[in-house]
């Protein structure tokens, strides 16, 4: 991930600033209206600009009205995304917030790398977005002061408009002017100073969030939502495997009884994206649900047509047994061999397993596209434009310049609309057809091949000296490698011996904790990488390993006979390979053992609770160590011994996220996060089955509902470091917490979630 | 052919009787503001109000809808600003905001029985209306705020029930 | 509804028509055993001419007026036309195991509807089951419920639908085959099965139950889905309301031995019937559905006057709602009701919580519209049918509550329906759960398909 970080850093600072005037509302490579959404206005279409207007750079413009407008290249999928990104600008900029746009853009090369995951918008547009704003405010001040005959020192600029001594000037006024040009180097832009933290008017206060009225009013344009003139409908008819199917035959008569039937299409899919699949294009949505089902194919199964949830765990449990095979991570600083059996003293072991969890992301997956004037155009909401693109281009068998793609509003990402596999078969049928094809794949077709969250497997050991202390720890994690599988072997991560390893699948392994000699060694599960597409879901590869890392750390803890609140903080110094480095990471492992510290005492560690009531306390440090997001967390639950349900009365958590650029967003997906992790521990999951997971809709799959939702209280740490992600973290650390916690209050341990009431039950038989 | 009301407007439609409402609302009409989740009544993405009651347009055959009055979150204020929509935009409970016209619309109908609901209602009427992105804590609040400053008269309670 | 025993499609029926087509046949055997001729001669009715056509104006308006609020409670309006078509034209399929055959046209078309028909001929085929030309009826034709009219509703009936627009619209003919279409084969069922007798009042009655008697018995013909038939079809006047199959549905039964936990009062019987709703037993689904919009049609004195009658064979009258049995059921709902709220991991309650708790949570008072699911009929039944109907389909706008749509789960698994059917009747009824109920689920959606 550091590569495509480096890839996307690249995009996004080798461009200079050109600051120019440019006359009339069409400043971009596509007319404004048709390449770009607003979620803010009906329907999503941006108002057109009035008069002339000012663009400083790419990332925003300022018409005659004083409107801003800025350029998002982030998807917009419950994040609030653009104001956040927005405000970082508007701030510098000293824009009036209720002047401010935001619009989605398609995916004109210009912008660079577009993808919107791993919480990362924030703190990679941050440094951009505040140069670009102060680059404006700068040109604004100049040109203001031209144009009312005063010497740009003697003004400010302040409310959307530059102040001289008694005088104003809006911004409006001064882009009306037609007037404005300045150049700015990228290393002028380095050295424009940006505004002390004091300063700040948008950053870190509460702000009405630009998106929010479109979702309150039903005006919100999602991908769902798009439609163009003439559009066919067409629902997927859906092989027996994910990879490597082959249509046999087709029997359509029956189909052919549906009134709006109008063909079926097997797709040729040069990019290999939909191997088997069928279309089946009707004029109505509802007739081609009705016809998919009445279509009779038959295929030829690819691999793991027979693959069950039992064969995929006891596969990644025979993989991490063994000594050999998988990825051993720069984690050391020496080869030494580890300490495991040198050491004199105690050595303890366990297993961790979490099931395959689905995205379901509300939106069911769609995709709408036709080709217009030689290019093929796709209309969907998507979080990596530009994975799939190159995909999309194979596909179709035109160059990438014939592609391009139109963001809408997401319903649910999670990461899985990381994956644009979705949009490949409508392209294809708009090809084959020569016309616009709308595709909406039911629930049950979107879940059949989704890009779940690998089960996984892993193994921790740890062994201590005489004297009690840590001598060394490993950490072998198997599951399905989706970076491996989905973007393929340029993005993964390479060792200094030349190994490659989906970083994502084993991230949070590599842990701020002092143990001594430590080996993370990541292991793909090749029967899920064939089997099925393995996904980037909510926090990716922390949400299996640090159900387990702090699981064991919470064994080791009892097992030395510590508090594992006080156990941890001794583990967390903030010495040697975890002191932190700037500029992300810095203060290390002792923000960590903050969050840890500060989760403990606002939930009252150490008080007596009522029986089979307990508190149990897990951390993380978000999913990388150069972009750590410290949390904490305590879960205080009940278990009833009877019937084995566990009822989560209260969570509290603590996040270090440094400067919090957008409090109220930050809070809703902390709230969110938290209370996904609670839903993978105690009611999500799924299996495989004959291939396939075994649910596929809400009958049989049982994620967290209002009535589950415990006692919150969240906070984060006032801090003016980095901006970094918020997502995902808090995601991680609730399940482990809540399986301390059950430990803590009937001694039972579980190893596996999602934790069933059976499980305990069984637990508790002994 | 299926006649309704929706948001007030006459409308009939031709399509086949077994279509969805949702569908109808959607694709015919143009409302896009209904959304699809689940497609088997589990969602509660869907939900518009027939008759004044939340109902899920997803498992809604048109023609079960004949002589009705649908009113979806489109129609739900000429202005936007029901109370619930007033207490949603205040505390910013949406996130992707998929859900959430079936959300404030299951709630809008939940006040005309409850018209100050407890904890306790509002997890029984509000179970059925999944949010992935896990807006709970706040819909709970808004629909409490709403409640407070709500003038929500028009109560199906007034019917009083003869036990 | 009404009248479609011998032309029901599927459903528990099903098996009644297989048994009865063996019969029949034997019949028609033995029939052209004993002589065609004399059979012929037995089976013969005569044609009546045709008339000019009366005019609209000929026909008092009181005399019209009434003749449509009994046309309503007879709800012939819901086999005469076909969805979305003209008023009374007919052409509404009635699908059998021995073919579909088709509703015919009753507006006052010349060509293809009774235009041409006198009064008497009106008559004789309402009470008679005879055409105007001769031939006999199938008793899909509920004439031996109609028999027991009184002339002054005859005229009424004939007085309203001669002043319908005409409609032209042909009769399609079944596709019952030879030789059981042969309408003179009905003489027999006649000979066997038909009482032509004019209601008479039960002098140790009140008027009003005597009222309720004359309509329930007669134009409402309540008996036609409510009382089981014999082999042939024919109503069971010993078991006379005991409950049967109909229409795919069970129309439960309307004595004693009816399994709602609140007795069937007169009150609720009135609420029932005039408006679709009985807020403690549920609402009209399925063939129910068109009875309780044509009865609420009725003044209000005779709809409470079908209440006495019916409360009177149920023996409610006894006991009242506010009697201990009632109360008790009553008490009971409200405290099941929030079985399977709030946090549960039971994979059943999850369903119940998803898909039914926020119609059918009541809080602390019964919604009126909503009726709870402890006190449904549907799930109080020892036949699970109705339930697994009313979940696979809903109930539309236009029955039940009116205005008020039930969606239908037929998206859920046979499981799903089966489990979720199944946990209710355990934990609102205390009842055991119905056995093999899946395959039940699924026989039902079977027999829909088909449809
Ligand atoms: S889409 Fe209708 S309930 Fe889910
Ligand atoms: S806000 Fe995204 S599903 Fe509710």
């Amino acid at each position: 991930m550091s590569r495509l970080r480096t890839a996307a850093d690249q995009a996004l600072s080798r461009r200079g600033f050109l600051v120019a005037s440019a006359a009339g509302g069409v400043a971009f490579g596509f007319s404004r209206v048709l390449a770009a959404i607003d979620p803010a206005v009906p329907g999503s279409v941006p108002v057109a600009t009035t008069g002339p207007s000012f663009e400083p750079s790419m990332w925003f413009g300022i018409d005659s009205a004083g409107i801003v407008t800025v350029n998002i290249i982030r998807a917009e999928m419950g994040q609030h995304v653009g104001t956040a990104l927005a405000r970082i600008l508007a701030d510098e900029l000293e824009a009036e917030w209720d002047k401010v746009r935001i619009v989605h853009v398609d995916t004109d090369p210009k912008w660079g790398l577009m993808v919107t995951g791993g919480s990362w918008s924030v703190w990679q547009t941050y440094p951009v977005f505040s140069q670009a704003g102060a680059a404006g405010r700068i040109a604004l001040i100049e040109a203001g002061a031209k144009l009312m005959g005063v010497s740009p020192a003697g003004c400010t600029a302040r409310a959307g408009a530059v102040h001289a001594g008694g005088h104003a000037m809006s911004y409006g006024d001064i882009a009306r002017s037609g007037t404005v040009a300045r150049q700015f180097t990228p290393d002028d832009l380095k050295a424009l100073p940006t505004k002390p933290v004091k300063d700040r008017r948008l950053i870190g206060k509460p702000v009405h969030a630009l998106d929010m009225d479109a979702k309150i009013n039903g005006t919100g344009i999602y991908g769902i939502d798009a439609k163009v003139p003439g559009m066919v409908y067409a629902r997927p008819k859906m092989p027996p495997t994910r990879n490597g199917s082959k249509v046999v035959s087709v029997d359509d008569s029956a189909a052919k009884g549906v009134k709006g039937y109008l063909r079926y299409l097997v797709l040729d899919d040069p990019s290999d994206t939909v191997p088997g699949w069928v279309m089946v294009i009707a004029t109505s949505y509802w007739a081609a649900v009705k016809a998919t089902d009445l279509l009779a194919v038959t295929w030829t199964p690819g691999p793991g047509a027979d693959m069950t949830e039992q064969a995929l765990l006891d596969h990644g449990a025979a993989l991490v047994a063994k000594a050999e095979g998988g990825i051993k991570l720069d984690i050391a600083d020496d080869d030494s061999t580890p300490a495991f059996g040198n050491t004199a003293g105690q050595t303890i072991e366990q297993r961790y397993t979490t099931a395959t969890v689905l995205h379901f992301q509300l939106e069911p997956l769609n995709a709408l596209a036709f080709e217009k004037d030689g290019v093929f155009e796709i209309h969907a909401g998507n979080q990596w434009q530009s994975l799939i693109l190159p995909t999309l281009a194979k596909a179709l068998g035109v160059p990438e310049t014939k592609v391009v793609m139109r963001s809408y509003l997401l319903g649910g990402g999670f990461g899985r609309r990381l994956n644009g596999d979705y949009t490949v078969p409508a392209a294809l049928a708009a090809k084959a057809l020569k016309r616009p094809v709308k595709m909406i794949m039911t629930r049950s077709d979107d879940v059949r091949f989704d890009s779940v969250r690998s089960p996984s497997v892993q193994r921790l050991r740890m062994a201590f000296g005489n004297d009690g202390q840590i001598q060394a720890m490993e950490h072998h994690a198997c599951a399905g490698w989706p970076t491996q599988v989905l973007a393929g072997p340029a993005l993964l991560a390479k060792t200094k011996k030349g190994g490659q390893y989906d970083p994502f699948a084993i991230s949070g392994a590599d842990h701020w904790y002092d143990v001594g000699h430590q080996t993370v060694r990541a292991v793909a599960n090749d029967l899920a990488n064939t089997t099925f597409r393995p996904g980037w879901l909510r926090s990716v590869g922390p949400g299996w390993t640090n159900w387990a890392l702090e699981s064991f750390i919470d064994e080791a803890a009892h097992h030395t006979k510590t508090d594992p609140v006080a156990f941890r903080l001794k583990l967390l110094t903030g010495k040697g390979r975890n002191a932190g480095t700037a500029p992300n990471a810095v203060g290390g492992a002792l923000r960590q053992a903050e969050v840890v510290r500060r989760a403990a005492a606002q939930a009252g560690w150490g008080t007596t609770l009522p029986a089979d009531t307990a508190l149990g306390i897990a951390t993380s440090f978000g999913q990388e160590r150069d972009m750590p997001t410290w949390s904490a967390c305590v879960a205080q639950v009940h278990v009833d011994r009877a019937t084995g349900f566990v009822r989560v009365q209260k969570l509290t958590l603590v996040v270090d996220a440094g400067t919090i650029v957008d409090p109220d967003g930050a809070l809703a997906q902390v709230q969110g996060a938290a209370l996904w992790g609670l839903s993978m521990a105690l009611h999500e999951g799924t299996g495989f089955e004959a291939g396939q997971v075994k649910d596929t809709n809400l009958d049989t799959y049982l994620p967290l509902r209002i009535a589950d939702v415990p006692e919150m209280d969240i906070s984060f740490v006032e801090s003016t470091e980095v901006p970094v992600g918020l997502g995902e973290p808090a995601t991680t650390v609730v399940g482990p917490a809540i399986g301390n916690a059950i430990f803590a209050a009937t001694g039972v341990r579980l190893r596996h979630i999602p934790i069933t009431p059976a499980a305990v039950k069984a637990g508790l038989k002994g | 052919m299926t006649s309704f009301t929706i948001n007030g407007r006459r409308v009939t439609t031709a399509v086949e009787d077994d279509t969805p409402l949702l569908w109808v609302i959607r694709d015919d009409i143009g409302l896009t503001g209904t959304k699809f989740g689940c497609g088997i009544g589990m969602c509660g993405a869907c939900t518009v109000h027939v008759g004044g009651r939340a109902t899920r347009s997803c498992i809604t055959p048109v023609a079960a809808v004949e002589g009705a009055e649908v009113t979806t979150i489109e129609g739900l204020d000429p202005a936007s600003n029901h109370p619930l929509q007033q207490a949603w935009r205040e505390l910013q409970v949406p996130q992707c905001g998929y859900c959430q016209s079936g959300q404030i619309m299951q709630a809008a109908a939940m006040l005309k029985d409850f018209p100050a609901p407890s904890d306790a209602e509002i997890d029984a009427v509000m179970t059925g209306n999944l949010c992935r992105c896990m807006t709970y804590v706040r819909i709970r609040a808004a629909i409490k705020q709403a409640v407070g400053k709500s003038a929500v008269s028009e109560t199906n309670a007034a019917v009083e029930p003869k036990a | 509804m009404g009248g479609k025993y011998s032309v029901t499609g599927q459903g528990v029926i099903d098996e009644v028509a297989g048994v009865m087509l063996k019969r029949i046949l034997l019949i028609v055997i033995g029939v052209v055993v004993l002589g065609t001729v004399g059979f012929g001669v037995f089976a013969w009715r005569p044609s009546i001419a045709k008339i000019p056509q009366p005019a609209a104006t000929s026909f008092a308006p009181a005399l019209v007026a009434k003749g449509e609020v009994l046309a309503s409670a007879g709800y012939c309006a819901a086999c005469h036309t076909v969805r979305g078509g003209q008023p009374f034209a007919g052409g509404y399929a009635m699908a059998t195991q021995f073919g579909t055959i088709y509703s015919t046209n009753i507006t006052p078309d010349r060509k293809t509807g009774i235009g041409g028909w006198s009064e008497a001929a009106f008559e004789r085929a309402m009470r008679h089951g005879v055409r105007r030309d001769g031939a006999h009826l199938f008793p899909a034709f509920p004439y031996d419920h109609f028999s027991k009219l009184s002339d002054g509703d005859v005229a009424a009936l004939y007085a309203y639908f001669m002043t319908r627009p005409p409609v032209e619209a042909k009769e399609i003919s079944s596709t019952i085959p030879f030789p059981l279409n042969i309408r003179a084969l009905q003489a027999g069922w006649k000979l066997l099965f038909f009482h032509p007798d004019r209601f008479v009042a039960d002098p140790k009655q009140s008027a009003e139950w005597n009222r309720g008697a004359y309509l329930a018995e007669g134009l409402s013909h309540c008996g036609a889905c409510h009382t089981p038939r014999g082999s042939l079809g024919a109503e069971k006047h010993d078991q006379a309301y005991a409950g049967a199959p109909i229409d795919g549905w069970i129309a439960p039964s309307l004595t004693r031995t009816n399994q709602a936990p609140v007795p069937w009062s007169k009150d609720e019987l009135v609420a029932y019937l005039a408006t679709g709703v009985s807020q403690y037993h549920g609402t009209a689904a399925g063939p129910m559905g068109a009875v309780a919009r044509g009865l609420s049609k009725l003044p209000p004195a005779d709809v409470a006057a079908i209440a006495t009658y019916f409360a009177s064979r149920n023996g409610s009258a006894a006991q009242g709602t506010q009697g201990t049995q009632g109360d008790t059921a009553i008490r009971q709902a409200m405290t099941r009701e929030g079985i399977g709220l709030g946090l549960q991991y039971d994979p059943a309650a999850r369903l119940y919580a998803g898909a039914c708790a926020s119609c059918h949570y009541n809080g602390k008072a019964l919604n009126p519209l909503r009726p709870d699911l402890a006190l449904n009929s549907a799930v109080s039944m020892d036949d699970p049918t109705n339930l697994v109907r009313v979940i696979l389909h809903g109930v539309s706008a236009e029955d039940g509550a009116p205005g008020v749509v039930m969606p239908g789960f037929s998206g859920f698994s046979d499981a799903d329906i089966a489990r979720l059917a199944n946990w209710l009747r355990v934990t609102r009824t205390g009842k055991p759960g119905w056995a093999d109920l899946q395959n039940k689920v699924a026989a039902i959606r079977a027999q829909d398909r088909g449809q």
